[in-house]
């Protein structure tokens, strides 16, 4: 579980072993890993699959949205969340069964995947960058809604599946438009 | 013809019974049908023939309200409006529709034979349609209405509330022996004998067994308990009430001086009065008449008529110095001294005696008579005792609906002092109109009716032949533009800027109707006193705000679109109200917690700085260079030991003085600033700034009452329930638009109505349900509020679950923690939501806090501002818990993503379709404030009676 006082992560600030790590062949396989990790994983929030989205998580996951001026001044405030799969469930369900908002699209990119770490039994720590278009139905020519990135700790299952153990969406946009209603 | 068992052989009781059609010849049809209207006289009746669209009518021809002709009036849309007052009726059916008059006319039978119109006086015309039984709810309703005091205020209430279906049962209470009657022609017909007393009465024959009222008069009340609410009458008789209605009028005030005691003096409030002074003005030579108010002066035309000399003795140095402007007093004062009537001003009164009037400068005014007319006094002697309020200069106090501060005792009429919000100004009305209305408003109450229209005053005075008419809302001060109509003039009473508010007139009919149409029209006058031309679009542009925004008559009922869209209207806002006397949320303490500590914030849409100087003080000023505007300022926070301009580097101390100016003194002798330039009188704009439980406040008003008298005693313990002395610890920020006018967000927390209908998570999770212990609690002002709800584990009833559309049942949290409640605070509530006017929510939705700042970004969009906080002494764990409750809230939270989509349709829907108004009419049990249900849009009432207040619209 994340810090209640978030940290940078330190070893992305390390130049030179950053590039050497990205020649490794371990650090370029997890960097696939991650990359169709994270294809599959947009591409259920982007067709609106809500409720398939806290299987990306381990049962213990941690999943946090939070400003990027919070994050810098070490502050846990975030826009959603979630400690456990199980609020992640109450979230899908909630906004997918309960909650009124407006017809949306949403289309997730995620960019500059770094992988930062692999430690043992599989954890793998990344960086992605990510951007977030809203189409809304007053505005059919869609606008941005969030660029940020994510900060990730995945976790190898014993099938040889990722999941996310943490991931902490650091959003540069401050000023949100209106409502943040889906994931990131 | 039968004769039916128990007729009679008197033609007058089988007319009586519609037996018998007596048809008479009057005048030919052509010539009704040419002039519209004729007058005739048929069997001893004065009757009135009309022509609408064709048709013939016959009606009464004299007003049932004073005595004039109709067919002297004026017809439109097949009404007639009385010469005299203006009272409308219907000819086609005889219905009075626009008071003062209240009873409908006859109507005849008519049919057209050989070209001529024939009449029958004994069978009514077409009714058009039937009204309703007004007594078909009586027995409905098992609580008894008891109405103290049987005058034309009671009558009137009584009559109101059986027409709105009241269907109780309904005691009045008189202490006189008359049924109620209206008094006004105690001073005019009555007194000179011209009217009866049956003229006046209040209730048309029978109509007294028809309303099931239970009249009992000669009786006077002398307490009242309202702890077991009954009243106890003279002689020990008491009697309970479920409901009860004051309405006890005034009496006369009495004259003191030197002999006062053991002269003769006439005062005139009741019919006894009357008659002892008729008898005594036939007998009198000579009449002093002390106070030239209106009773005064007619009381002088009534002597006048029948003879005698008259002095009207008045103190002030012009009549009616508090009533009216000096235009329209001494035109009423010359038309008295036209018709032989002597007025004495600054006279001051020593003694009164059988000689006459002893006046100070040694004269005396003889006189055979007597009589005073120098104000009324409240009969509210009843009140004080039983714990109702009252008003340090008589009379009870009542709200817009006529309610006393004690649940279900209302006071109407005379008696009643209207007082619309706890510091509002206070009037009492002494009026024929205003004993009808506030009747109705209490009616309307009792019935659950919205408060309807409020009617412009009307007064009226017959008096020297001729009648002199108030219209509208006037004091002593306003400018008054005199206008000569062909019989009479007319008198126009300007606001402060131009526009008519008060018609005067003096009997000139088409005079009168168009002052009234300039008074309705609201536009200025142009300096000339001609109506301004307003047909024209350029010249609406030139026309003040005041006139261009004007409130819809049903009040506070609807809310106009311009509130929410116009940006004028909203840069008035920002002058008026974030600019003006209000508190404006900044910043927490924790999040300048050292000195050097400043962040970037608002007051309004204006960037201010928030820092801590070097002495722990809290300092807020604009965040604008004093050189050249700059917006100095651009982190979001931070610590310094200064702010320094970085365009020429003008650098401000932590208090916002002006610290240094680089070369000041110029360079090599050369340049720099004026030597009288005095950096102490250009420091940055400084704001006030209060302080309590660890939030800042800052005020651009100097005149400002304090933090706690803004907040009042209510609200502050909500406040202090979450700024208890526990230190805040700062826990995070979020910021959001919302495409909204920003009062749709304080709004939105005083509206407890969409709480169940919108955030069906609410209800599906059971965090609130309708029927749960809550509240909408208002400050008096009607600014500040709280919603409070108390949790609870009850399901939801049946019933509620089908009037929530969106209820979904069956639904349950896998991660229950999210609806934990630890509590913490010293309060009965689980949630509140306190909105501090104009910028702040404070939120404690169980046991996440935080508070929203709203920056308005123009009419169509503002910013919040959330700042999430717990306490220091929490733990990690509790701190989790608040995160975690967090999802609830912000922009991704559970409620907050509603609300905010809410506004945004609602805004949508103002900016692109026709403009037109909202509706806010829930609730009419309480016409704006604290409410005790949640189906209910008092708050919202409350919140714009305040807005108009602050905003003179
Ligand atoms: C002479 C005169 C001329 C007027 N002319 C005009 C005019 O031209 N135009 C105009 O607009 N207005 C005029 N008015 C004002 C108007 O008549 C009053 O505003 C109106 O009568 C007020 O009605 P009310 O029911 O409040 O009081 P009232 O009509 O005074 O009725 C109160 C009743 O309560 C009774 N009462 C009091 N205490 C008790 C008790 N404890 N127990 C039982 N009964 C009690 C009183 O005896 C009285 O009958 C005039 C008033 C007067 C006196
Ligand atoms: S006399 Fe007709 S309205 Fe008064
Ligand atoms: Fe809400």
């Amino acid at each position: 579980m994340r810090e209640l006082r978030p940290t940078l992560d330190k070893s992305l600030k390390d130049v030179k072993g950053t590039l050497v790590r990205a020649r490794d062949p371990a650090y370029r396989e997890a960097k696939h890993e991650v990359e169709a990790f994270n294809a599959a994983y947009c591409a259920v929030l982007d067709d609106g699959d809500l409720e398939d989205w806290p299987e990306f998580f381990t049962e213990d996951g941690f999943y946090n949205i939070v400003s990027r001026e919070n994050f810098d001044y070490g502050l846990p405030v975030g826009l959603v969340y979630c400690e456990g799969k199980n609020m992640m469930r109450d979230r899908a369900l909630a906004i997918a069964k309960t909650s009124m908002f407006g017809p949306r699209y949403l289309r997730h990119y995620m960019t500059n995947t770094r992988i930062s770490e692999i430690g043992e039994n599989g954890m793998i720590r990344a960086e992605t960058n990510y951007m977030l278009i809203e189409v809304l139905s007053e505005l059919p020519s869609g606008r941005i809604h969030q660029a940020g990135r994510m900060q990730d700790v995945f976790e190898t299952q014993d099938d040889g599946r990722l999941l996310l153990k943490s991931r902490v969406a650091i959003y540069d946009t401050l000023l949100v438009h209106n409502a943040l209603v889906l994931p990131v | 013809m039968t004769t039916l068992p128990g007729s009679s052989d008197c033609p007058r009781c089988q007319k009586e019974m519609g037996i018998e059609m007596d048809w008479f010849k009057t005048v030919k049809a052509s010539t009704v049908l040419d002039e519209g209207s004729v007058a005739t006289e048929v069997d001893g009746l004065r009757v009135a023939l009309w022509a609408v669209d064709g048709e013939i009518y016959a009606t009464g021809n004299i007003c049932t309200h004073a005595f004039a002709y109709l067919t002297d009036g004026h017809v439109e849309n097949g009404c007639v409006e009385c010469p005299l007052h203006q009272g409308l009726f219907d000819i086609r059916s005889g219905k009075a529709l626009r008071a003062p008059v209240s009873k409908d006319l006859a109507t005849f039978a008519v049919k057209q034979e050989d070209g001529y119109v024939w009449i029958d006086v004994n069978t009514p015309g077409p009714k058009s349609e039937a009204s309703p039984a007004v007594t078909s709810a009586i027995g409905t309703d098992d609580r008894t209405l008891v109405v103290v005091g049987a005058g034309q205020a009671g009558a009137e209430t009584v009559i109101a509330l059986r027409k709105l279906g009241f269907g109780g049962r309904i005691v009045m209470v008189g202490a006189e022996p008359h049924p109620p009657y209206e008094r006004p022609s105690l001073s005019k017909g009555l007194l000179l004998g011209k009217r009866k007393l049956e003229d006046a009465l209040v209730f048309e024959p029978d109509q007294a067994e028809e309303l099931m009222l239970d009249l009992k008069l000669g009786a006077t009340v002398v307490a009242i308990e309202t702890e077991d609410k009954t009243i106890t009458l003279e002689g020990g008789e008491s009697l309970a009430y479920d409901i009860l209605i004051l309405a006890t009028g005034a009496r006369p005030r009495e004259l003191e001086c030197t002999g006062s005691d053991n002269t003769e003096i006439h005062y005139l409030r009741d019919l006894g009065d009357a008659e002892r002074l008729g008898g005594a003005l036939r007998n009198a030579g000579k009449v002093a008449i002390v106070g030239g108010g209106f009773i005064g002066l007619e009381l002088a035309s009534a002597a006048r008529k029948l003879g005698a000399e008259v002095t009207v003795i008045e103190a002030q140095s012009r009549l009616m110095t508090r009533l009216l402007p000096a235009g329209p007093a001494n035109h009423l004062a010359d038309i008295a001294r036209e018709n032989g009537v002597e007025i004495e001003l600054d006279a001051h009164i020593i003694n009164v005696s059988d000689k006459g009037v002893g006046l100070s400068d040694g004269r005396v005014i003889e006189a055979d008579c007597i009589i005073a007319g120098i104000g009324a006094v409240p009969n509210d002697d009843l009140a004080g005792p039983a714990g109702i309020r009252t008003a340090e200069r008589g009379g009870i106090i009542v709200d817009m609906v006529s309610r006393t501060n004690l649940p279900g005792v209302y006071a109407v009429g005379d008696v009643a002092v209207r007082q619309d919000h706890s510091d509002g100004p206070m009037l009492r009305m002494e009026s024929w109109q205003n004993a009808r209305l506030s009747a109705e408003r209490a009616a309307r109450h009792i019935t659950k009716l919205n408060p309807g229209a409020e009617d412009d005053p009307w007064f009226w005075s017959d008096l020297f032949d001729i009648t002199v008419q108030i219209f509208g809302h006037v004091n002593a001060d306003m400018p008054v533009v005199r206008r000569d109509g062909e019989e009479a003039p007319v008198f126009m009473a300007q606001d402060a800027i131009g526009r008519v508010r008060c018609v005067i007139d003096f009997g000139d009919p088409s005079a009168l109707r168009e002052a009234k149409t300039l008074m309705a029209d609201g536009q200025p006058l142009a300096a000339d006193g001609s109506g301004a031309r307003n047909s024209e679009e350029d010249d609406m542009k030139h026309q003040p705000i005041e006139s261009r925004f004007v409130w819809p008559t049903d009040g506070l009922v609807s809310v106009p679109d311009w509130v929410y869209t116009d940006k004028e209207i909203y840069d008035r806002e920002v002058e008026r109200i974030f600019h003006g006397r209000t508190w404006n949320y900044v910043g927490l303490e924790c999040e300048v917690p050292s000195p050097g500590d400043f962040i970037r914030s608002y007051v309004g849409p204006t960037p201010v700085v928030v820092s801590r100087d070097e002495d722990g003080e809290v300092h807020v000023f604009e965040n604008r260079c004093s050189h050249r505007a700059a917006e100095f300022c651009r982190e979001l926070r931070g610590n310094a030991s200064e702010f320094v301009c970085p365009y020429h580097e003008w650098s401000y101390d932590l208090k916002g003085n002006l610290a240094g100016v680089p070369f000041r003194r110029g360079a090599n002798g050369a340049g720099g600033m004026p030597t009288d330039f005095n950096p102490a009188d250009h420091g940055l704009c400084k704001l006030n700034v209060a302080r309590r439980g660890g939030v800042v406040f800052a005020s651009y008003s100097d005149d400002v009452e304090s933090f706690e008298d803004y907040l009042g005693d209510e609200m502050l313990k909500d406040y202090d329930a979450v700024f208890s002395g526990r230190k805040l610890k700062l826990l995070g920020h979020y910021r959001h638009t919302i495409m909204g006018n920003w009062k749709l967000y304080p709004e939105n927390l005083k509206d407890p109505y969409h709480a169940t209908l919108l955030h069906t998570f609410l209800v599906t999770f059971g965090l609130l349900v309708a029927g749960n212990k809550s509240a909408m609690i208002c400050d008096p002002k009607g600014r500040h509020s709280t919603m409070a709800s108390a949790k609870s584990d009850k399901a939801v009833s049946e019933d509620n679950k089908k009037e929530m559309r969106a209820y979904r049942d069956g639904m349950s949290l896998s991660d229950k923690r999210l609806m934990d409640f630890v509590p913490e605070f010293d309060s009965p509530w689980s949630v509140t939501m306190q909105v501090v006017w104009p910028n702040l929510i404070v939120q404690r939705e169980m046991n996440t806090l935080g508070v929203r700042q709203i920056v308005p970004n123009g009419p169509n969009e503002f910013t919040m501002i959330w700042t999430m906080f717990g306490y220091e002494d929490d733990d990690d764990e509790m701190t989790r818990h608040r995160l975690r409750q967090g999802n609830l809230m912000g922009p991704a939270g559970y409620l907050g993503i509603e609300d905010n989509e809410a506004i945004k349709f609602v805004q949508d829907g103002m900016l692109n379709s026709t403009p037109a108004r909202h509706t806010v009419q829930l609730d009419p049990d309480v016409p704006a404030g604290t409410s005790e249900t949640l189906i209910s849009e008092a708050a919202i009432r409350a919140l714009y009676q305040h807005w108009r207040e602050e905003m003179g619209l």
